[in-house]
């Protein structure tokens, strides 16, 4: 088919034309059979270049653009728009890269211009065989699932509720509110965090358009933008939701009362097998952990369960079962949160051998007035305030052995931790801080260091090789980079800040989902600059320490941020995607379904023939195009959009003549 | 465009500070350039304590090139190898390795060297063993030898002459 | 019968008898069978701060010698393990520098292939001879003596290249002592060094690292001091009182071989374990004949 294509030259300033000689190319480009104009401009990205390309598209009746520049990463979206302006299907366009794969890799000038010219052939080529495509629209189901109840999560649900979505918050733990709720005060306000937390879970737990699912794990999850399936399972409780009225008899009698190991004391406290993780829960409810009551492990609890002997609501049942459920919403948000790294690994800082060495977050507990010692800060051999503590920074962080990546909140936690102690122990308490550096530097971050400055607290530059546990108290070498001096601390209880990491199911969890995660294992965003809450999967998206560790505001931000990108979706009635979807020629399909094994979203079906046999069929809105079906399609009967085998065959052929 | 040592007035040797890094790469160890002083490495140091080493100290010479000033003083040859520095750098950085490679230097740039090592490395020449077999006394102060002990013959190189050329070539060869 | 060749180095042969004298009269017992072969050379560790490449030379061109005889390596010394380990990761991994190592080597008609696995003491009993066996063999257990183990330095770091055991909490020859019926305690200084290297130029210095670690050993009320390497055990044993007067303070620890300890375990004769030639208060020790 004769085309009409025109060819525009983008010199990129310097970029291009420093090594690509762009007017050779556009004498070049007039040679190729069925170009019948070149432009160049200085950048074609601006106003003047696409006044340009529409101009000439209507002067010489184009049916076919190549644009001669950057990574289609750049600027693909926009140079389709100008097109469509100029009339044409966005689709009839053809980026050449002579940017990233030309000027910017060669020195030679002669060389990148000859590689630019091939370049540019094997883009016409392709441009001759481009259709006109259109954008599947999807029909888009109102409402979001929200996973992971912290305090992004809660953020992130809030928005989308006031925004009048429907929204369905599923938490893993019988509560919401995550880390923040394990805090006592935040940095640099110190705030008292379960005051600053419980009216937001108050919201949550009120507010007509969120269904709070506590205690349920989201199981696997179906479809694709506007149209996610997502099934969730509610675990067991043993209590009837309705019915309990958190009175917390129950746990008081469980005949293993205080005998459990506390997950939300981090272990520092014990609670019983029925039980409720802290006095402000939301929802109110107990629940009884299977793994440790007696009555479900055993099958039998003494002469008869005490928790049921106790409850006046009769809420007890141990008969409930778990409960699958299916959600229908057109987005979701991830908010899983972190964990922190156990420095029983960094074994040289004496974790595993002494119970006076604990890390930040249980210390965290010790200080908050609800935790396991009401808040008197102990030495856990004693159970007396200790003389003496000592703060080690950066344990697990920034090294290339254990977490390559820094924690971000470690500097200004312990800080706040410090000054927490202050206040409470008096000024006599000796309080050491080991550290590699101090990184305070938020809004008021600065002021809050400063403080502590002045507030009689022993600075030390330099990390710890080893923690050595004594007889009576535990000893550090230091040496202290600011003296020049080797220092030896004698001290009751030492505090390690450590690394933070992605939990432990983040892999198993980021596969069932279809999003990737970066090195760090933390889930990875689409651009770390420009989309920091989506994801690669257009209608997942992700907020707070999930996609890497982050302090409250930060991840309140982010929420938000995360909510309005839901919203991009969720608040039209049709979303438009990409056309390059794969597509079946039915006339050369045996119905060998390789492609239905091949393909991670399930979209391609068989479908029975009026002539008996049988052939494969796309549907196209749960197509991603990834072309994984193309590949293992031993007919060449799938074909995917814009990438056909004879287009991509014309662009080899072009750059090897 | 220039950088001057006012301290100790002492030169940059970029071609020196080059060569250690060549040849902490050819043994497959880490580039002292990502240490960030964080002094974790002397902290835990054997040899600090008693004989004042500062593995932190060698690198942050390395990184400016202030080779030289290492190569002269006998603070190089405290270290006792005991690889605590390179076992927990947060960097992978080896201050034992760098300081081989000092020694290294100092030996081959034919300046004298400390302690036992010429009569080690002599040993070896001569017989293949750092030392010949020794006499030792008993709790009972009787003296015994080797062959007294009902032990088989030592093992030792079979033809000296040849093993000696060989070392002799290799004591020439550059990293 | 599991075959090994036997790699001795140069201070255990010439020096270390009882080291050499409890491990050939231990292994044969628990199933290991010792090759001796001829022609073998120091490994070079010692002279590093040399000449690194004489080094890895020479410990390559014992690896090649041993290699020869088709079997897996046994080196007793921790100082040699290192050396030859050490020499392992690197031309194991690189190419160019094993051809240009062999080319040395060709000279005595050598070639260093990496056919062999290296083992120690410590792992080569732990995990070749492994415990269950040790625990058969065990005759007269050791009445939960308390030990005080010392792994040294080049036994377990650096961790990169793989040793034997773990460089932050080894606990193999814990393991093993268990099984003899002692008592192995952990104390905060255990993984200090015993400066054995730096006899090399500051003996004195050396001596101080010996006793300081010897003193707090002693303080902690243990009964025994095991080590698995002859350049320790000859700080530890041999220059113990040298080591006392250092630090200016009276030490009488009993230091034994990790193989000496398991020969009296096993009901061997002290004599043949090499005993008598301990310098330090062994006599303390009472378990086992005579």
């Amino acid at each position: 088919m004769a085309k009409k294509i025109g060819v525009f030259i983008c010199y990129c300033g310097e970029n291009i034309a420093s090594k690509v000689d762009v007017k050779e190319l556009a004498t070049y480009a007039e040679t190729l059979d069925d170009v019948v104009v070149s432009q160049t401009y200085k950048y074609m990205c601006s106003e003047g270049g696409a006044t340009l390309i529409k101009e000439t598209i209507k002067k010489h009746q184009l049916d076919g653009v190549v644009i001669a520049s950057c990574s289609p990463r750049m600027h693909e979206q926009t140079f389709r728009g100008v097109v469509q302006e100029g009339g044409l299907n966005p689709f009839t366009l053809e980026i050449a890269n002579i940017r990233e794969h030309c000027s910017w890799i060669h020195d030679d000038k002669k060389v990148a211009t000859e590689k630019a010219k091939k370049i540019v052939a094997g883009a016409v080529a392709k441009a001759r065989l481009l259709e006109s495509l259109e954008t599947p629209k999807i029909q888009v189901k109102p409402g979001a699932v929200v996973i992971g109840g912290g305090i992004a999560g809660i953020q992130a649900s809030l928005d989308l509720a006031e925004a009048g979505q429907q929204v369905y918050l599923v938490e893993k733990s019988p509560t919401i509110g995550g880390r923040m709720a394990q805090l006592d005060k935040t940095f640099p306000t110190l705030d008292c965090s379960g005051c600053i937390l419980t009216p937001k879970m108050k919201d949550v737990a009120n507010h007509p358009n969120i269904k709070l699912l506590t205690y349920a794990e989201v199981t696997g999850i179906e479809g694709t933008v506007g149209n996610y399936t997502v099934k969730v399972k509610k675990k067991a409780r043993y209590v009837d939701f309705e019915t309990c009225k958190g009175c917390g008899d129950c746990a008081v009698a469980c005949r293993l009362h205080d005998r459990i190991t506390s997950e939300f004391d981090m272990g520092m406290g014990k609670r019983s097998a029925i039980y409720l993780p802290f006095p402000q829960a939301v929802p109110p409810k107990y629940t009884i952990d299977k793994d440790t009551c007696l009555m479900l492990t055993r099958g039998k609890c003494g002469t008869g369960p005490l928790c049921v002997e106790a409850c006046p609501e009769n809420a007890i049942d141990f008969k409930q079962q778990d409960e699958e459920i299916s959600l229908e919403v057109g987005a979701l948000i991830v908010a899983t949160g972190y964990d922190v790294l156990d420095p029983t690994q960094l074994y040289e800082y004496g974790y595993a051998e002494s119970q006076d060495v604990i890390t930040s977050m249980e210390m965290e507990r010790l200080i908050n007035s609800s935790g396991p010692t009401d808040g008197k800060i102990v030495q856990p051999s004693t159970g007396e305030n200790p003389k003496s503590v000592t703060y080690i920074l950066c344990v697990g962080s920034r090294d290339q052995t254990e977490c390559s990546w820094c924690c971000r909140i470690g500097c200004m936690s312990a800080l706040k931790q410090i000054y927490l102690i202050k206040e409470k122990l008096g000024d006599d308490i000796e309080i050491n801080i080991c550290y590699t550096d101090i990184r305070s530097f938020g809004k008021g971050y600065e002021e809050f260091y400063r403080n502590i400055r002045g507030m009689n607290v022993n600075f030390f530059r330099g990390r710890p090789s080893e923690v050595r546990p004594g007889e009576k108290q535990l000893t550090i070498d230091i040496y202290d980079t600011t003296t020049s001096k080797l220092f030896e601390i004698s001290t009751d209880l030492v505090v390690l800040v450590p690394a933070l990491v992605p939990r432990d199911d983040a892999d198993a969890f980021a596969k069932m989902l279809r999003i990737s995660q970066s090195a760090d294992r933390f889930l990875l965003e689409a651009h770390p600059k420009l989309r920091p809450m989506d994801t690669f999967t257009t209608g997942i998206f992700i907020a707070g320490s999930c996609q890497g560790p982050k302090d409250i505001q930060d991840s309140v931000s982010h929420a938000s941020g995360a909510a309005a990108r839901a919203l991009n979706i969720l608040s039209k009635k049709e979303y438009e995607t990409e056309p390059f979807i794969s597509v079946v020629e039915e006339d050369l399909c045996s119905g060998c379904s390789t492609c239905i094994a091949a393909c991670p979203y399930d979209a391609i079906s068989l479908v029975e023939q009026k002539e008996g046999n049988a052939v494969a069929r796309v549907d196209e809105t749960l197509c991603m195009g990834c072309g994984a079906c193309v590949v293992v399609c031993p007919s060449g009967a799938m074909q995917q959009k814009g990438f056909k085998d004879k287009q991509l065959r014309a662009i080899i052929n072009a750059c090897v003549e | 465009m220039s950088i001057v040592d006012l301290t100790s007035m002492g030169e940059q040797q970029k071609d020196l500070k080059k060569e250690i890094h060549e040849r902490l790469e050819k043994l497959k160890d880490e580039s002292a350039e990502y240490c960030y002083q964080c002094a974790k490495c002397t902290s835990g140091c054997e040899a600090h304590k008693l004989l004042e080493l500062e593995p932190h100290e060698i690198i942050a010479l390395l990184k400016r090139g202030l080779i030289d000033e290492m190569i002269n003083s006998d603070i190089i040859w405290t270290c006792m190898s005991c690889f605590k520095c390179r076992e927990r750098c947060p960097q992978k950085v080896a201050p034992v390795e760098v300081l081989f490679a000092l020694k290294n230097m100092v030996v081959a740039s034919g300046k004298q060297i400390p302690g036992n090592y010429t009569a080690w490395l002599q040993s070896v020449l001569t017989i293949g063993l750092l030392q010949d077999v020794k006499e030792v006394t008993t709790k009972d102060n009787k003296t015994v030898k080797r062959a007294d002990l009902g032990l088989p013959e030592l093992s030792k190189p079979v033809d000296p002459s040849k093993f000696q050329m060989m070392l002799s070539k290799i004591a020439v060869e550059k990293v | 019968m599991t075959k090994v060749v036997f790699y001795p180095g140069c201070v255990m042969p010439t020096e270390q008898y009882a080291y050499e004298m409890s491990i050939r009269e231990v292994m044969p017992k628990v199933g290991i069978e010792l090759v001796d072969v001829k022609g073998f050379s120091c490994c070079g560790t010692p002279l590093k701060s040399v000449n690194q490449m004489v080094t890895l030379t020479l410990s390559a061109r014992n690896l090649a010698l041993a290699e020869q005889e088709g079997h897996d390596i046994f080196a007793p010394c921790s100082i040699c393990h290192l050396g030859l380990s050490e020499a392992k990761h690197v031309l194991d991994d690189d190419r160019s520098m094993k051809e240009r190592i062999n080319t040395f080597l060709a000279d005595e008609n050598l070639e260093y292939k990496g056919t062999s696995k290296l083992y120690h003491t410590v792992d080569l009993l732990h995990d070749v001879v492994t415990v269950d066996a040790i625990i058969k063999a065990v005759k007269t257990p050791l009445k939960d003596m308390k030990i005080a183990t010392h792994y040294g330095c080049h036994l377990i770091r650096p961790s990169e290249i793989g040793r034997p055991d773990d460089a932050e909490n080894p606990q193999k020859m814990e393991t093993i002592l268990k099984a003899l019926g002692g008592q192995p305690v952990y104390y905060p200084e255990k993984l200090d060094c015993c400066g054995g290297l730096l006899t090399a130029n500051l003996p004195e210095s050396a001596l101080t690292k010996t006793g300081q670690k010897l003193q707090r050993v002693q303080e902690q009320g243990f009964d025994v001091f095991v080590d698995a390497c002859p350049w320790c055990h000859r700080q530890f044993d041999a220059k113990q009182q040298q080591a006392a007067k250092t630090v200016g303070g009276e030490i009488a620890m009993p230091v034994l071989y990790l193989t000496q300890l398991l020969g009296i375990a096993m009901g061997i004769k002290k004599e043949k374990l090499g005993v008598q030639l301990n310098q330090s208060p062994v006599e303390k020790i009472q378990v086992g004949g005579t």
